[in-house]
Formats: C-alpha cells, structure tokens, sequence
C-alpha cells in the first residue's frame, strides 16, 4: 500500500563481479563469440561479454549467457583467463531481494514500432529501408561505420534519402496505434539536417509527412533552418515502396496538387513511431496500475505522473508518447510527487563521513607523490610503467613514486593515505585514467590523509595515451612521461583551495498563482517548506479561470476552485495577492526579496524561487476581431461556453481558424495547445448540436501525442477540416447579418466561402516579456520573451543561476498537463538546495587582484553567471556563491587581474611550459 | 622517406572538461587510435582559453594548437 510497498526484485546474475570488474574491455577482446549488437541495431557485432554501450553506467562487462560458448558447451572461458581482475564468475546467482519502500516510480519507457508488420515498406526484405533508430546509428561516431553516412547494400553515400513519417503512428489499419508517436517529425528533420552535415558532395534529403508537427520550444525555428538548409518537405503519405536494379528505392506519391509523381532515392528512412512493449504491459499488471486502450499509462490532467495507484507513480514515454525535455520533466515530477508522503523521511538514512582536519601546508616546499598507476595491463600492456616510475623520481619537487596494480582499488587506496602521512607528501599525482571519472574518490583519499583535496592532479595515460596509441608503445610510454611531467609541473604550483560554507533559508518563493504557481506552491509546502506565493492580481488563478476543459476531458473550474482553497487552507504557504516584486538580493540558499504590496514593503528571505509568471492570450489585430463581436478568441469561447452567451445549440456554423500570430515571422513559434482547444471545442458544438457545421481552418493539425484521438474523432462526427497555405489566408468578411469565411482549397485551388455565426481565432500565446523580473534573478530570457533554461533538454526547469527554477507558461506554451508536472520537476529541483542545511561551495573560482583592477567592467560584462559586480570603490569583486568557475574572466581581463583557483594563468602556463 | 614526410607536427590541445575532455576519454573508451603527437591540457571551460595560452604554446615550439569545447 501507499507509504509502505514491498518490491520484491530479480537480480538476473551478470556473471561478472561489478566490484572486481575495471571495465578494461580484456575479456571482449578475447572472446570468440560475436552477437549482433542491439546498441547499433544490430547493423554489426559485439561479443558475448560486453558492454552495451561505452557511456554505460556502471561502467561494467557482463556475459549474455544465451549467447556464451561456455554456458552452450562447457568450455571456453577466455574470458575468465584474460580478465586482470578476476572478475569473471560463471557461478554467478539470481539474486532475490524484497525491497521495502514508500513509493514507486514506473519509467520503462517505449518500444521503437517494429515497422515489418508493414508489407508494402518491405522493411525486412529491402536492405536501404532502415528504421530512424538504425539511421541514428549510422550517423553516430560510435555506430557501425564510425560515423560515416553508408547505406547498408553497398556501404556507399547516399545522395538521395528519403523519410516517410507516422510509420506505426495516426495508423490503425495496420497496426492500431491511433495516437501520434509526438517525437518523429523533429527527429526526422534532425536526422535529415545531420545527413546533409554528413553528405561529402551534397545530399537531397526529402520528408514525407502528413502534419508536420513542430509544436516545442524552438522546433518551429529548427523546421525553418531545415527547409532553409534544402531539406525538402513533401506533404504526402506513401503508399509503397519498390526495389530498383542497383537496390535503390521507388516510390510513388501524390503532389498537394493532385499530380502523381515517381521518386528514386537511395535509401528510404522510415519515422517509426513508440509503442509499449508487451513486457511493459505485463510490468504494469504486476504494478496494478490502468493503462490506456494504446497501452500507455493512464494518468489525470492535473495529477500528470499519478497512476490510478496511489504511491505508484509513472514518467517519460510510458504514460504517453513524448520527447527528452518532457520526459526529464517528468521524472523530476515523479521525483517530487514521490518524496512528498515521505519528506518526514528525508535524510534519515543518510550517514556522514568523517574527515579529519587538513593539515596546513602553505609556505611548505612542494613534496609531490607521484602514483602510477597499471590498470592491470590496460596501462601497463602498452606504456612501460616502470620506465615512466623511474622518469618521475627524476623531476623537480617529486618526493616519492610508486607503480600500483591498480591505484584506485580500496587496498590501494588506505595505502596510499598511509604513504602521504609516512612520506610528509603534500601534492599528490596520479598517472591513471581520467579526472572526470576518479578524481573524488583520490580527493577522498587525499582528505582522509589530512590533505586539502585541491593539492591534487591527475595525468590521463590511459583514456588519452595507452588506450588510444596501441600500436605505438615506445611513443605512448614517451607520452605517459610528458603527461606525468606537466601534471608534476601543475601541482607544484597547486595551492589549498577553501570551500565556502553557506547556510540555506529553508524556505521558497513561487512568484505566479496560476496552475503552475499554486502546484508548485502546495507541493514545497506539503515537504515542509514555508512559502511565500506571490501572485500581482488579487485573486489567484490566472489564465486557468478561464478554461473550460482539459484535453482528457477534465472540467477545470472544479479544479482551480479546489486548488485554491487548498492553497488558501495551507499552513506553511504564505499568500501575497496584488503584489509584486521590488528587488532581489543574494544568491542560491539566500535571497532576499522585496515585496510591494497594499501593505506596503516586505522584504522576504528565502533560499529557493520558482518563476512561473505565466503567459496571455495575444489579442488578434486580424479576421475583424474587435470590430464584430462574432469573432472571439479561444478564451472568450470557453468563456462563452461556460456562462452559456455561446450556444451551441442556437449556432448554425461555426468555423475555427488555426495560426493566428503564430507561426509567423514576427512569432516564429507554435503556442502548442490550440490544435487541441479547437479540436475540442469542435467536438463540443457536435456533441450538443450535431447540425451544427463546424469547420476548422488549419496549417498542420497539431494534435500530439493521443490527441490525435480527439482529431481522429472529431473527423468522424464530420467536423470539416480545411488545410490553408500561408499564402492565401484565410479572410473573414460581414455578410449581410452574418459572417462569411473565405478560404482557398488547395486540390481545387479555388476558394471556399463558409457562411459562419460565429469565427474562433487560435490566437497565439504571447510571453510576458519580464525582463525586469529576469534582470533581478540573474536569469536570462529568449527573443520571443519566454525564460531560458540551462539545458534545453537536460535541464528543463533549472537557469544557469542556481536556486531559481521556472515553471509553466512563463517557459514556453503548453498545457495544463504539462504546467503541473513541470511545476511539480521545479519543486523537485528547489527541494534539492532548501532540504541542505548548509551547502559547500567549490574551491575552484575566480578571485580579483584589486591591484591591477581598473573597474573597466570587461569581466562583469562577459561572466556568464553574473558573478563579479563592482565594489563601492568601482573595482571588480566575485561573488563567491554565483561564480562556477568558467575562467572566462580571467581570459579577458587586460591588465590579468582575475584569476582562476585550481586553473591559475601559473598552472596553465606550467603545463605548456612542461609539455615539450 | 622524404623529409616532408617525416615531418610530425606537435600539437597542444586545449579540452573544455565537460564536453571535449569527455570526448578524448570516450574515444579512448572506444579503443579510437590516433597518433600520439598531441598533448592535452584540461581547461575548466574554453571560456578559460587565455591567447596567451596559444602564443607560450607556439612560443614553446608546437606546430599546432586546438582549442575545443
């Protein structure tokens, strides 16, 4: 039950032992057995023991027993013989555990649609129709042809590629999937853009499509690069696909004019879409949640990662098809969601290391300990360690050198704390693998030996030397010795770094009360956060008040109703109506903002802030909006509808015209939602008139994910739907007592006149544009006015500056849906810095040799993270807590006042100066 | 073997950590070879990337210098 499941969980034996394991790819080399591997599509090989894929994390082998020779015959084990470790266990288990948890987090994903159940696409019989995923691999460095664009018959370069979309999505005769997979028309614009990156002497990369369907942050921007970059977009679904003498491909399609046209391409891509796979299904019985009739998992508009299972959650492409940014949303929401029951929990299994005071080694000469390390024979069988040993006790301040096995091995590890006290070492340099994997555990090491962790650097022979110089052994070892000698060259100069410790305010602000402001405001409240809601209006609500229902149906004004009293009724939410923001001060962990209210100023501490100022309706200046009262935009429709001075009943016909100051050069993007809208409020005029003519005039019917359905369906009750170019729009004129719609079919290529009572503009969603709120938080916006992210796809609701996190329309149109799991990944993502107590700040930062400052005001200019301001005396100070360490100050300083801790101008030049 | 072909440029590289200096790892994950006259140095951030980085490297002798990130 919610709060206390118990999972009981299968550990399938990997044969491999994770914690012997190094991940020297020995035993795949050895071993005799070659499988297609699944990573790459199974377009080559891998072994029976191998890693799926080298970003792999653990980074660790493991034997497919079905494919092993030994497990088949008894004998073999050339893996067991080579592996360095003895890793290798063929007496390796199936572990059974129960694990006992308060909730549950479903996220098994998608199944790419296995497009050989299409006979006409001949996917299995014809060698140049790949699938998208198999396309992907061959783009890739890490692919089956390192990266270079073959086709698979002949291994040439295509010249000619073609992309077929919606292959097993918006399909049902042969497949029954209804719903619109959401992802493949970006990825086949980004398959066919990388192509033509790829293609040496040009390459005709076309797409053949039904909608295009570019509603996301951006994606309108990356379809017009695309088209500007040649590729061409060709609107029609293809029927078949016909083999040609040297395997290239025929196909033959229709033009939007009617003309039947006949097409050779070198190899055809097919766009498949995401289905759940029947394990999953099975998975979700197990877990006793509901799923959709297409499988994925059923959850509400307003609780977007609940399943029908209390404590069980869901995120990502199993509860509907959808893109990264979404999915790591999602996750973030599900994360939030989870942790909320259990936020009395947090921490309490957590235990702190001891670490013991570092000695102070200022002003002592450098005593550097060099290890060098074997990796087995992963070094060792290329590089002469030895050789490399005898060359660093030769090098200035080196005290001590040592050759391990492996140096990062526990063993090892509490020996090496061991030399560092008995040989009074006070740099620590360690000639292995790479600092981006191991460089915390040997800082670990170095503190437990009462070292500052900075005192330390390590020289890559293995990822950058032995790994990738086999053949070269005499050079690679001449290398391990440059590399040993500039990391010496650096640590010498190295100096203890102090880290900053900062207390954290345990307490949020959410600025907005919309959907979006309310949830995240509830949720921080509901793990114990105070929060302070700050809403300029004086009630709450925002754009939700006037909404009629969710894509799933959901009346919203019960909600909103609900939502805010319980935000009303909340004890730790602290409610500030018709108030804005004054000022902001500080930093992550602690803000102080001043608030004006009605009763007056306030200023508010708090270590954590949420954005989500929302967005508005633009107001049409086109289609005679203001000027008759018959033409309305989508809020005054639901408006209309829920206080009944619209009809449905009394209205004869009613036509929806899509794109209204979207998708044009002044706002080069889609505002996502009113595809939808209109195609639900087309079902509505048909449910309770169905007389009543419904037309919607459209450029592509944008209808994501399983919206498709209430596309599919409004088709079917015979809503008209139009298709318009951009160049003949639509035109709405006064006609006697009513209104007269006149649109240009584009098959007849004559004009259309629709009689109408009443006209619908999908009028664009426009941004606040706040750049003063965005100014105050440090926080950028883009050139449409929308908040900018720190990642795009990665880091959906955070901004560079840490902190402060966004959520809803502020960050780009969606729908409510969307609105609550992002305001949900923003609470996630705040309670990460208020549940510390205190945080660490990193060593590594700029700091200011006021000497040689002039206050000429480059670096504030270009720190990217606003961290240097001007002190009362006009010269440039860091601010320790915002700066993260980039050094782009440093380079652009002219008179080398700043500079970078652990990354000095001295250490740099040292390395070059050591190099050769 | 004529003296141009002899000829091995030293090249310095300058790898951003977080995107460059990972691909320099991963490539050597990958068992990716390549010849061995390229030396790297780890920079925070090619933000870091200092011209008078470029100019001691010349300075110093090297036939090339990489900035990437």
């Amino acid at each position: 039950m919610e709060g206390d499941f118990t999972v009981k969980v299968v550990s399938h034996p990997r044969y491999v032992d994770m914690a012997k394991c190094i991940a020297c790819g020995a035993c795949s080399e050895k071993c005799p057995k070659k499988v297609p591997s699944e990573y790459n599509e199974r377009l080559d090989k891998r072994k029976a023991i191998y890693v799926r894929y080298a970003q792999a994390v653990p980074l660790k082998y493991g034997i497919d027993k079905d494919n092993c020779i030994f497990f088949a015959k008894g004998k073999c084990k050339a893996c067991e013989k080579h592996c360095p470790t003895g890793a290798v266990n063929y007496e390796d288990q199936e572990v059974r555990r129960d694990i006992k948890v308060g909730s549950i987090i479903a996220s098994a994903g998608f199944k790419p649609f296995d497009p050989s159940i299409y006979l006409q696409y001949s996917y299995s019989k014809f060698a140049n129709v790949v699938t998208a995923l198999e396309f992907e691999r061959i783009l890739a460095a890490s692919g089956p042809w390192m990266g270079h664009m073959v086709r698979p018959s002949d291994e040439k370069e295509p010249k000619k590629i073609a992309w077929l979309q919606c292959v097993g999505s918006r399909e049902v005769n042969a497949c029954d999937h209804p719903y619109c997979s959401a992802v493949c028309c970006m990825y086949a614009i980004k398959e066919a853009a990388l192509a033509k990156e790829h293609a040496h002497d040009g390459l005709d990369a076309a797409i053949f499509y039904m909608d295009m369907r570019t509603f996301g942050k951006d994606f309108e921007k990356y379809y017009e690069k695309a088209k500007g970059k040649g590729v061409r977009f060709v609107r029609s679904r293809i029927h078949t696909i016909t083999e040609v003498a040297d395997k290239s491909l025929q196909i033959e399609y229709v033009t939007e004019n009617g003309v039947a046209m006949t097409e050779e391409f070198d190899m055809v891509v097919l766009s498949h879409g995401l289905e759940i796979a029947k394990e999953t299904v099975e998975l979700a019985q197990r877990l006793g949640i509901d799923l959709m009739p297409s499988n994925f998992v059923k959850s509400g508009s307003f609780t977007p990662v609940a399943s029908s299972r209390p404590g069980v959650y869901v995120c990502g492409a199993l509860a509907g098809p959808k893109d990264i940014p979404l999915s790591v949303v999602e996750a973030s929401a599900a994360a939030c969601a989870a942790a909320g029951k259990l936020s009395g929990a947090r921490g309490t299994l957590v235990s702190e290391p001891e670490i013991p005071k570092a000695l102070d080694v200022k002003g002592d000469a450098p005593r550097v300990g060099v290890f060098v390390c074997s990796c087995g024979i992963n070094i060792a069988g290329v590089v002469d360690v030895k050789a490399v040993v005898e060359y660093a006790k030769t090098l200035p301040n080196v005290a001590y050198v040592e050759n391990n096995l492996f140096t990062c091995s526990q063993d090892t590890q509490d020996k090496m704390a061991q030399v560092i006290k008995d040989q009074g070492l006070n740099r620590i340099v360690v000639a292995a693998c790479t600092p981006r994997t191991h460089e915390p555990l040997f800082q670990e090491t170095l503190q437990s030996a009462g070292l500052n962790k900075y005192l330390f650097d390590m020289a890559n022979i293995r990822n950058q030397d032995s790994w990738v110089h086999t053949g070269e052994p005499e050079q690679a070892t001449e290398k391990a010795k440059d590399l040993v000698r500039m990391a010496v060259a650096k640590a010498s100069l190295l100096q203890p770094l102090n880290e900053v410790q900062l207390s954290v305010m345990p307490a949020a602000m959410v600025i907005g009360g919309g959907i979006s402001g309310m949830n995240a405001a509830l949720e921080l409240a509901r793990q114990g956060f105070t929060t302070h809601l700050v809403e300029r209006d004086a009630e709450l609500g925002g754009n939700a008040r006037l909404l009629r229902i969710t894509a799933k149906g959901e009346e919203v004004a019960p909600y909103l109703k609900e939502l805010t009293e319980r935000v009303k009724s909340e004890s730790n939410i602290v409610l500030h109506l018709s108030t804005a923001i004054k000022n902001v001060d500080g930093f992550v962990g602690n803000f102080k903002t001043t608030l004006a209210g009605p009763g007056g100023e306030e200023v508010v501490e708090h270590g954590a802030a949420v954005i989500a100022i929302g967005a508005a309706e633009r107001r049409p200046t086109e289609y005679l909006y203001g000027e008759d009262s018959r033409v309305k935009t989508h809020l005054e429709l639901d408006s209309g509808l829920m206080s009944g001075a619209i009809d449905p009943k009394k209205t004869n016909s009613v036509v929806f015209v899509q794109c209204v100051g979207s998708r044009e050069p002044e706002r080069p993007y889609c505002s996502k939602v009113c595809c939808t809208h209109s195609v639900e409020s087309a079902l509505h005029f048909k449910e309770h008139n169905p007389d009543c003519q419904v037309t919607v005039l459209y450029r592509d019917m944008r209808t994501f994910g399983e919206r498709e359905l209430l596309y599919k369906e409004a088709r079917s009750k015979g809503v008209l739907f139009v298709r318009y170019g951009v160049d003949h729009k639509p035109r709405v004129a006064k006609a006697g007592d009513g209104l007269t719609v006149t649109v240009r079919d584009h098959i007849l290529d004559r004009d259309l006149l629709i009689d109408a009572d009443l006209v619908v503009l999908a009028s664009a969603i426009v941004s606040h544009k706040d750049e003063s709120l965005a100014q105050m938080f440090k926080v950028p916006l883009d050139e449409d006015g929308w908040f900018l992210e720190a990642h795009q796809k990665l880091r959906p609701v955070d901004f560079a500056t840490d902190g402060v996190f966004m959520a809803g329309l502020a960050h780009y149109p969606k729908p409510i849906e969307e609105a609550v799991a992002q305001a949900q990944a923003a609470v996630s993502r705040a309670v990460t810095v208020l549940s510390r107590k205190e945080m660490w700040l990193p060593g590594t930062v700029a700091f200011i040799d006021q000497k040689k400052c002039v206050g000429c005001g480059v670096c504030w200019t270009v720190c990217p993270y606003q961290a240097i301001a001007a002190d009362d005396k006009g010269l440039a100070v860091v601010n320790e807590a915002l700066c993260k360490g980039c050094g782009t100050c440093v380079a652009s300083c002219r008179s080398g006042a700043p500079n970078l801790r652990g990354f000095t101008t001295q250490d740099v030049m040292a390395q070059i100066e050591a190099m050769l | 073997m004529s003296e141009q072909a002899a000829f091995q440029p030293r090249i310095a590289a300058f790898l951003c950590n977080w995107c460059s200096y990972g691909a320099a790892d991963l490539a050597g994950v990958s068992r990716l070879q390549y010849p061995p006259n390229i030396h790297v140095i780890r920079i925070p951030c090619t933000g870091r990337m200092s011209p008078k980085f470029i100019l001691q490297a010349f300075r110093k002798g090297v036939d090339g210098v990489w900035v990437s990130g």
